[in-house]
């Protein structure tokens, strides 16, 4: 029969801070559990923050025209880059697909956030990190990782002078 | 000659580990839905679906709180390797 002092439970100052280092470096399937638990915690708390990011501090729709370039600086099936700059530095870049039709998307894919660029020759956006492919008139997803589409915003010619602002939503 | 009481004894530590194997696949099974979810919440979040992210919320909480009563199956340890006590108590 085993003796009681086998059973004695082993107090927590010594159970953390163990005298053998095989003691202290041994990790029981009993701690795994509880930090899987603490993970999932973790988990929960990023989850929230999500939800309160969302709801307090909503992604503010850009303000006002902004002037970009005049419009023979962008000849026919080229692209420019530009930075909006607000609470932060944004890049986009400006397309011009025909005479009279630009484009303009933020610069960052959405997959991990490179830099995309206008390919004329394949008529599409491509992302060089993973390829990622984006269609160059409305900017969503034609192939690759990328999940989303790209955020665009509108274009507006006045003057032979280009201006870019928030997209209106327009139902057809 | 073994009778009922060391058969139990044998028996135990093995009924122990299965419960253990499925407390710990149950938690990594949790913990595999909780990353998917926040993943979801967070891609569709970045495309203005916040509703996703409140419902994913949600999810990962009841998720969280069934990992937690799962730790109350979790059995407790009823051996102190007494070899160790023994070459710690030199240290005393």
């Amino acid at each position: 029969m085993a003796s009681t002092s086998d059973n004695e439970k082993i107090p927590n100052w010594k159970s953390d801070f163990p005298i053998l280092e095989e003691e202290a470096t041994h990790v029981s399937r009993r701690e795994f559990a509880k930090f899987l638990c603490l993970l999932s915690g973790g988990l929960v708390l990023g989850n929230a923050g999500i939800v309160i990011k969302s709801i307090a501090f909503p992604s503010q729709p850009l303000e006002g025209e902004h002037l970009i370039c005049t419009a023979v600086e962008v000849p026919v099936g080229e692209m420019k880059a530009f930075v909006i700059k607000g609470k932060s530095e944004v890049p986009y870049i400006l397309i011009r697909l025909h005479e009279n039709v630009w484009r303009a998307f933020e610069q960052k894919c959405t997959h991990l956030s490179c830099a995309v660029r206008y390919r004329p020759d394949l008529k599409k956006i491509e992302c060089p990190c993973h390829h990622g492919y984006f269609d160059a008139d409305t900017g969503r997803v034609l192939q690759g990782p990328p999940p989303r589409p790209l955020p665009q915003l509108e274009v507006v010619v006045r003057d032979e002078q280009v201006y870019v602002k928030a997209k209106t939503e327009t139902i057809t | 000659m073994s009778d009922f009481r060391e058969a139990q004894n044998q028996a135990h530590p093995n009924k122990t580990n299965t419960l253990m194997v499925g407390i710990l696949s149950l938690l990594i099974g949790i913990l595999a839905i909780q990353i998917w979810l926040l993943y979801s919440a967070l891609n569709n979040a970045l495309a203005q679906n916040f509703d996703i992210a409140v419902a994913s919320f949600v999810g990962s909480t009841v998720l969280f709180i069934m990992a937690l009563w799962l730790l109350r199956y979790v059995p407790q340890p009823r051996i102190v390797r007494k070899k160790h006590r023994e070459r710690e108590s030199k240290y005393e």
